[in-house]
C-alpha cells in the first residue's frame, strides 16, 4: 500500500469543555480527493481545520494526539504554521474574495511569502487563473474588482488564490454550499481535475456531490469518525451500521 | 350594521389574505411622509446654511476683490488704509491642520487596530475608556493644558534651536507647532473611534483567507483588514480634518495669533481663530470680513470632504 499524504493520529479537540472530536484517526492519500461527510455539527469542519491549524485561533480549544504530514508531525512544537499553510492551502464555504483586484487576490499569497517581482506574479496569476478554469473569464478584468465577479466566479478565484501559493494539499470546507447549481457542476468539475496535482480533502452536505467527486470517503458522527475507504465502498455496501443509515437517509 | 359585521367577519376568516388595502395605505402613507418631513428638514438647514453665508460672505468679496482677500498676505482691517489679505490664515489652516492629521492618523489608526484585535485584552479594557475620555473633554481645556504645559516646553526648544539666529521672532512657545500638537490630540479620539468600527467591520472572511493563505497576524493585518477598512478610515480622516479646520477655542490660546507665515514656530493665526477672537471689536466692512473668512472655511472644509471622497471611490471601482 502506498504511503498516505496524511494520516491522523488519535486525534481529540475540545472547545472549552466541549469534546469536537474524540480519538480521530484517519489515512488520507495523496493525489485524491477524499469527502468528508456526515450530519451538521459532527465535527467536519473543526477536522478539516486541525490539518491547517486553523483551529490555533479559537480561544479555549484544546488539541491532542498528531497529524502527519508527508510524515512529519504539524502539531511538533517545531513547526512554522505560515510553512504549513502555505502547504495545505483552504477554500471556504462563503467564497471570501479580498476587496481589491482581482489580479491582487490572487498575487496576495505570493507576495506574502516573498514573491514581488512583475513578471513572476504575472506568470503566477495567470497560472493560478488558469488552474481554477476562470482565466478565460477574467483575464480581460484583473484590475477589475473581485467583488464584481458573481458567487460561483468569486469562489473559483478564491480556490485560483490558494493554488497561487502552490500548496499539495486542498482543504475545502462545503465549497458549493453557497453556488447555485450550474457553478456548482463547474467547480466539481474543477475538483476532479485538481486531484492530479493536489491532494483534496472536501467536506459537503451533499451526498449526490459526494460521490461524484471522490475517490476516497469518511463519515463522520458526533465526533467520532466513524468509517472510512474507497468511496464507493461506503456508499454502496458501508460496513458500519450508522453510516448505512446516514447513507440511506434516515437520520441526518 | 349588518354589512359591517360581514365585512369584519370576512376579514378575520382565517387564511383569507384579504385586507383593509385602503387603511393601510394610509399607514403607508403617513410613515412616507414622515420620512420625507425629516429628510428634507436636513436639506433645508443644509442649504439654509450654505445660502445665508454665501449672502453674509460674498458681499466683502464684492466690495474688496476676490484676489486681493485670496492672495493678499497683509491683514489689517482696522487700519487707516485697510487690507484684507487672508492667504496666510488659509494657509496656516491647511498646513496646520495637515500637521495634525499627519501626526494623528497614524497613531490613531494604530491605536484602533490594538483595540480592533486586541491581542491583550486587559490593556484594551483601560485603553477604551480613556479614548472615551478623551473625546469628551472640552476644547478649551486642551487650550489650558497647551499654554500651561505644552507653550512652556515649546519655548524651551525654540531657545534651543535659534540660540545663533538674532533675526528669530520668539513666541514663547506659543506657536504653529503648539496648535497642531494641541490639534493632533483633539481629533484622535475620532480617528481611533471610526477607524476601530471600520476594522470591526470588516468581514471575518478576510481575516481567515489570509491567515489560511500563511499570513502572520501582522501581516494579515497591514495586507488585508486595514485595505479592507479602508474607506472607513478615510472616514475618519474626513471628520478629524472637519474638527480640526473649525476648531477655534484651543487653538486661539496656543498659536500666539499673529498673523504669519505657516512656519513651524512662528506665531500664527487660523482662518477660525481670526473670525472668534476679531468678531467682538469689529463692524463695518471689517465685520463682513470675518464672514467671509467663514465662508472660506466652509469652502476649504467641502473641497476636502469631496477629494477625499472622490479619491474613495476611485479606490473602489480599481478594485478597493
Ligand atoms: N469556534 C468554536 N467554538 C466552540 N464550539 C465550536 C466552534 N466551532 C465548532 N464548535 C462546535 O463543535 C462541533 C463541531 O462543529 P463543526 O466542526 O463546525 O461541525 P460540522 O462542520 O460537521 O457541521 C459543534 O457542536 C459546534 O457547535
Ligand atoms: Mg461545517
Amino acid at each position: 500500500m502506498e504511503r498516505s499524504k496524511i494520516s491522523v493520529r488519535n486525534l481529540e479537540l475540545s472547545y472549552g469543555a466541549a469534546r469536537a472530536l474524540k480519538n480521530v484517526s484517519m489515512e488520507i492519500r495523496g493525489c485524491a480527493v477524499t469527502a468528508l461527510i456526515g450530519p451538521s455539527g459532527c465535527g467536519k469542519s473543526t477536522f478539516l481545520k486541525c490539518i491547517n491549524r486553523m483551529n490555533d485561533f479559537v480561544e479555549g480549544v484544546r488539541i491532542r494526539g498528531s497529524v502527519f504530514l508527508d510524515g512529519e508531525d504539524i502539531y511538533d512544537r517545531r513547526v512554522d504554521t505560515t510553512l504549513l499553510r502555505k502547504k495545505v492551502g483552504m477554500v471556504f464555504q462563503q467564497p471570501n474574495p479580498f476587496p481589491m483586484s482581482i489580479y491582487d487576490n490572487i498575487a496576495y499569497g505570493p507576495r506574502l511569502h516573498g514573491i514581488r517581482g512583475r513578471q513572476e506574479l504575472d506568470g503566477i496569476v495567470e497560472e493560478a487563473l488558469k488552474g481554477a478554469a476562470i482565466f478565460e473569464e477574467t483575464k480581460d478584468r484583473l484590475k477589475k474588482s473581485a467583488l464584481g465577479l458573481s458567487g460561483g466566479q468569486q469562489q473559483r478565484l478564491c480556490i485560483a488564490r490558494a493554488l497561487a501559493v502552490r500548496p499539495e494539499v486542498l482543504l475545502m470546507d462545503e465549497p458549493t454550499s453557497a453556488l447555485d447549481p450550474v457553478s456548482t457542476r463547474k467547480v466539481e468539475e474543477l475538483i476532479r481535475n485538481l486531484k492530479k496535482k493536489y491532494t483534496v480533502v472536501i467536506v459537503t452536505h451533499n451526498m449526490q456531490q459526494a460521490a461524484r467527486v471522490c475517490d476516497d470517503a469518511a463519515f463522520f458522527l458526533a465526533g467520532e469518525m466513524v468509517e472510512s475507504g474507497p468511496g464507493d465502498v461506503l456508499f454502496s455496501r458501508p460496513k458500519d451500521r450508522r453510516t448505512r443509515d446516514y447513507v440511506a437517509g434516515r437520520f441526518g | 350594521m349588518r354589512e359591517g359585521m360581514k365585512t369584519k367577519q370576512n376579514m378575520l376568516c382565517p387564511g383569507s389574505v384579504m385586507a383593509d388595502r385602503k387603511k393601510k395605505a394610509v399607514v403607508e402613507g403617513i410613515a412616507q411622509a414622515v420620512f420625507g418631513v425629516c429628510a428634507s428638514f436636513v436639506i433645508l438647514v443644509t442649504a439654509s446654511i450654505t445660502v445665508y453665508m454665501i449672502g453674509k460672505g460674498a458681499s466683502a468679496f464684492w466690495k474688496v476683490g476676490v484676489k486681493e482677500i485670496l492672495f493678499g498676505t497683509v491683514w489689517k482691517p482696522t487700519a487707516e488704509k485697510p487690507s484684507y489679505g487672508i492667504l496666510y490664515m488659509i494657509l496656516t489652516s491647511a498646513v496646520g491642520t495637515g500637521l495634525a492629521v499627519l501626526l494623528s492618523v497614524p497613531i490613531g489608526v494604530l491605536t484602533a487596530v490594538f483595540l480592533a484585535e486586541a491581542a491583550d485584552k486587559r490593556l484594551a479594557a483601560v485603553v477604551k475608556p480613556a479614548v472615551e475620555l478623551l473625546a469628551g473633554i472640552p476644547s478649551v481645556i486642551y487650550g489650558l493644558l497647551g499654554i500651561s504645559l505644552l507653550n512652556p516646553l515649546m519655548y524651551r526648544l525654540e531657545l534651543a534651536l535659534f540660540r545663533d539666529s538674532p533675526g528669530h521672532r520668539f513666541t514663547g512657545g506659543a506657536n504653529l507647532l503648539s496648535a497642531a500638537l494641541v490639534l493632533a490630540v483633539m481629533i484622535l479620539p475620532t480617528v481611533i473611534n471610526i477607524s476601530e468600527a471600520a476594522i470591526r467591520g470588516v468581514q471575518p472572511g478576510v481575516r481567515a483567507a489570509s491567515l489560511a493563505l500563511g499570513g502572520s497576524r501582522i501581516q494579515t493585518i497591514f495586507c488585508a483588514v486595514l485595505p479592507a477598512a479602508k474607506s472607513g478610515i478615510v472616514t475618519a480622516v474626513v471628520l478629524g480634518v472637519g474638527r480640526a479646520v473649525g476648531e477655534a477655542m484651543a487653538i486661539t490660546l496656543v498659536s500666539g495669533g499673529c498673523v504669519n507665515p505657516p512656519l513651524p514656530f512662528y506665531s500664527v493665526r487660523f482662518l477660525a481663530t481670526a473670525i472668534v477672537s476679531e468678531m467682538g471689536y469689529s463692524s463695518g466692512l471689517h465685520r463682513q470680513m470675518l464672514f467671509a473668512i467663514g465662508l472660506a472655511l466652509l469652502i476649504f472644509i467641502m473641497a476636502v470632504n469631496t477629494a477625499l471622497t472622490k479619491i474613495v471611490k476611485k479606490g473602489a471601482e480599481n478594485g478597493g
